[in-house]
């Protein structure tokens, strides 16, 4: 997978104006490129262009023969693997709307979306999400059909509404045989303005609310995004985030028919970081939590280093730091210096960046939440590119984006091409532009209220420095305003807290309070190793969180923090989650950020004794 | 003060650490258990303890004193008999032959015929083969000659490395009774390592369940009984789908 000469994708054919008429084009110009690998019997397995589009089509033709219209939804549960992919574009080459469900919903939540989507199909990826909609079906009167990927442990299993993906598969293969050109003909019923995929977006207020994303959504972010960063046919990705997420999906799905990227699909969640070692991605968009780990795991590594490794290590990073100051301000470092970075590569970063597996990478990315300025830092002294995106499910993803060379530390960097940005008076962040979306899916009121004249209102609160990037302060509803008067962003707190090795999230708490204090979740695996190397007897996960020496640990940690600010943001007290949460749970989104609103419902005892 | 403390030990095969720093204790009379599927590391805490394997981090403490690094005579020395799983008995040597071998290390022989009295008194059928061959022996009898063995160093603590491992249900339980009694009469302190998850709940009084060589649950065996991990994970109790059969498993989350 070596990256030999590289080459742009060309620009949609003339007439291009959705989804499904890209995707075609794309099969028909790379047919025999790779499209997707999927890890099988320890083996990454090549799917090329033409595999992926005959998957599709047989999908769609067979949906349609099961009855889905133009404009019908089309629900997929499943972690990330070919079959998704294979399905989305099926779906929306003949006229229907994706639905994505994230496979860790509960029954109850499957019920919601399927309902209020009004799907009539459930994709569903095993025995696990199919006994999920078995519940719950009785109360859905629009599902027509649930198709499955993985039948094991369904051999015996007969349902009159189930079939497999096989079965459909076979089904799609027939209506192809008997008329050739039907797909063809579908492949244009859609039209600009029609919904390609519906994201709900975990509401932290009220029930999820259906995001309404069209064709000309998609198809303008793709024009936007290629005039600041530069992708390529050879690049590799690796897919591991959730999918039906607009982060990942436009990244991976959208990605692939734009860019030409190849998606690897990593085997679980909990393979990421052997994955990325086998594939060392080029493109490789992330979460912030999973920076912080990869920085966590160099330093940690650093810290077991001999007294001559730490000396060229740091060493190293201050000659990184000094090439990234003169890149982040559009300048060529000095021959020397370009010099001394080749040899500190050589020798350190190179190393480092091989351990977990950015070694080839080319340009990162992190968005879907706030970064630390600190990591944005620690990786451009290690010699990569990475640059923060902001945007939102109802901006289709990336609003704003460091241009290429032109990061800046502590901004989400400048409005792509073709997006306006406002600040409102109480400082709310404002986008307008061909990507901003068509609205809630039937909630005319929400609409209403999110985008007026054109504008989207993003609920967040930030302002455009003089150099026109925009600066991120926090969510509108969480700002803090403390019984004294002051108003506090917390997530500027909370960044600094995650940026230590020891803590992986934090929520502050002060709203109308006198003080401020924090819940925070410890980096497990860190924190145990901290118990190991200084001999911390603990038994269970709890039992670690309530050691008085990782309670003092902790509390050095956060008074580092409040040294870089304020007197009245500071923090005086805080206390540790001391249960594991899982993505099951529901105080943690998919992308494993902790949700303020019920943090501070289930941990309201706690949050009580520390006033 | 417990009788054995174990403070965060680290234990390696090769590059593979099979025990990722665990602490844990056991009082002194008490039976304990270790609970874990296969590769958790069950096995590899008993062999640190009786110093089979070293650790490369971390302590352990018999009675005040510090064991890590000692080698295994002198644990034995100290009151540790280790069962190791399998049932390894010397075949070629006769049930007698092999009772003293568990003696090896004493000298008083007043104590060691009384010993080997209360040893028969446990295991009757050991007295009515003493000439046979270990070897010829059926698994169950060489299980319990195997305790047996260990008994005849008289032991304060026995590690006992899954006693029900290819027996009948009949004498699984025949064993635990026995090693029961051992606790009750004897005070013989037992560290119980175990799949039969069962088994073991019900009979010791305090439970650790080990995961990838870690401990992720530690609580009276009762508590332990009443968790919903446990009993799915461990004791088979699930619950029903939809379509009566359900072969997949929720995710562990252990609190």
């Amino acid at each position: 997978m070596a990256l030999g000469k590289l080459q742009e994708a060309g620009p949609p054919a003339p007439g291009v104006d959705t989804v499904p008429k890209l995707f075609w084009q794309r099969v028909t110009e790379w047919a025999d490129r790779t499209a997707m690998r999927e890890k099988k019997f320890g083996l990454w397995q090549d799917i090329t262009w033409r595999e992926y589009g005959r998957m599709a089509r047989y999908t769609g033709l067979a949906l349609v023969e099961l009855g889905l219209r133009p404009g019908d939804r089309a629900a997929i549960i499943s972690d990330d693997i070919p079959e998704w992919l294979y399905c989305d574009m099926g779906i929306q080459c003949v006229g229907g709307t994706t639905v994505g469900i994230y496979p860790t919903d509960s029954p109850q939540q499957v019920e919601y979306v399927m309902g209020h989507s009004g799907s009539k199909f459930y994709f569903a990826e095993d025995e696990e999400q199919l006994d999920k909609i078995l519940e719950v079906r009785d109360r859905l009167p629009d599902l027509k059909k649930i198709i499955i990927y993985d039948m094991e442990g369904l051999r015996d299993f007969r349902d009159p509404m189930a079939m497999s993906y096989d079965e459909l598969l076979e089904l799609g293969k027939q209506a192809d045989q008997r008329d050739p050109e039907a797909f063809e003909k579908l492949l244009n019923i859609p039209g600009p303005e029609d919904t390609a995929f519906l994201v709900y977006t975990s509401g932290t207020t009220g029930p999820p609310k259906g995001a309404m994303i069209t064709h000309r959504n998609v198809l303008a972010g793709f024009h936007s995004q290629r005039q600041v960063l530069k992708g390529y046919l050879e690049d590799e990705l690796l897919t591991f985030l959730p999918l039906c997420h607009i982060a990942e999906r436009g990244v991976t799905a959208l990605g692939m028919i734009m860019n030409g990227w190849v998606c690897n699909f990593a085997e679980e969640m909990d393979t990421v970081p052997q994955d990325i070692r086998e594939v060392s991605p080029t493109v490789f968009f992330a979460v912030p939590r999973i920076w912080e780990r990869f920085y966590s795991a160099m330093v940690l590594r650093m810290k077991d280093a001999t007294w001559l490794e730490k000396k060229a290590f740091n060493l190293a990073m201050a000659v990184g730091n000094a090439c990234s100051d003169y890149r982040l301000h559009l300048k060529e470092p000095p021959v020397h210096l370009r010099a001394a970075f080749k040899l500190a590569d050589w020798c350190v970063l190179r190393n480092l960046k091989r351990f977990v597996g950015l070694d080839r990478v080319r340009m990162c990315l992190s968005g879907a939440a706030p970064i630390s300025p600190d990591l944005l830092k620690f990786y451009h002294s290690l010699g990569i590119d990475m640059r923060e995106v902001y945007g939102q499910t109802e901006s289709t993803g990336a609003a704003t984006m460091h241009y290429a060379g032109g990061t800046k530390f502590g901004t989400v960097g400048e409005a792509l091409p073709g997006i306006e940005i406002r600040i409102t008076d109480e400082g709310e962040i404002l986008i307008k532009g061909p990507s901003v979306f068509k609205g809630y899916f039937r909630d005319p009121d929400k609409t209403a209220e999110t985008v007026r004249d054109g504008w989207l209102y993003t609920g967040d609160v930030g302002l455009i420095d003089e150099d026109g990037h925009v600066v991120i302060k926090d969510r509108l509803k969480d700002i803090i305003i403390t019984s004294g008067g002051k108003n506090i962003t917390p997530s500027e707190i909370e960044n600094q807290l995650k940026f230590s090795p020891y803590i992986n999230d934090a929520v502050v708490i002060g709203d109308g309070r006198k003080y401020l204090t924090a819940l925070i979740m410890i980096d497990e695996e860190n924190v145990m190793k901290y118990a190991q190397d200084n001999r911390i007897p603990f038994t269970t996960y709890k039992s670690l969180t309530q050691a008085p020496e990782i309670n003092k640990l902790i509390w050095r940690e956060v008074e580092a923090v409040n040294k870089k600010f304020a007197r009245v943001e500071t923090i005086k007290k805080f206390r540790l989650i001391d249960i594991q949460l899982t993505t099951d749970d529901d105080e943690i989104t998919p992308t494993m950020k902790l949700k303020r609103k019920y943090i501070n419902e289930k941990f309201k005892d706690i949050i009580e004794s520390m006033y | 003060m417990p009788q054995l403390e174990v403070k965060n030990i680290e234990t390696y095969y090769g590059p593979i650490m099979a025990i990722k720093g665990i602490s844990f204790e056991v009082e002194e009379s008490s039976i304990v258990t270790i609970l874990g599927a296969n590769g958790a590391g069950k096995t590899s805490v008993l062999k640190t303890i009786s110093g089979v394997m070293e650790p490369e981090k971390g302590t352990i403490e018999f009675m005040g004193k510090r064991i890590d690094h000692l080698d295994p005579d002198k644990i034995v020395r100290m009151g540790i008999s280790h069962v190791p799983e399998g049932r390894e008995v010397f075949h070629d040597l006769t049930v007698k032959e092999n009772l003293a071998m568990g003696a090896f290390l004493r000298r008083d022989k007043d104590g060691m015929a009384r010993d080997l009295e209360t040893v028969h008194a446990y295991f009757p059928v050991l007295e009515a083969r003493r000439g046979q061959l270990a070897g010829n022996m059926s698994g169950g009898e060489q299980q319990m000659l195997a305790i047996a063995r260990a008994l005849m160093a008289r032991p304060k603590m026995l590690l006992l490395d899954e006693p029900s491992l290819g027996l009948s249900p009949v004498l699984v339980k025949e064993i635990y009774d026995i090693i029961k009694r051992i606790n009750e009469e004897q005070k013989t302190t037992i560290l119980l390592v175990e799949q039969n998850a069962w088994m073991a709940l019900s009979t010791a009084q305090f439970g650790y369940i080990l995961e990838l060589g870690r401990i992720v649950m530690a609580d009276p065996c009762d508590e332990l009984m009443e968790n919903e991990d446990v009993r799915e994970f461990y004791l088979g109790i699930k619950e029903e789908s939809v379509r009566g059969s359900k072969r997949w498993k929720r995710k562990k989350r252990w609190r």
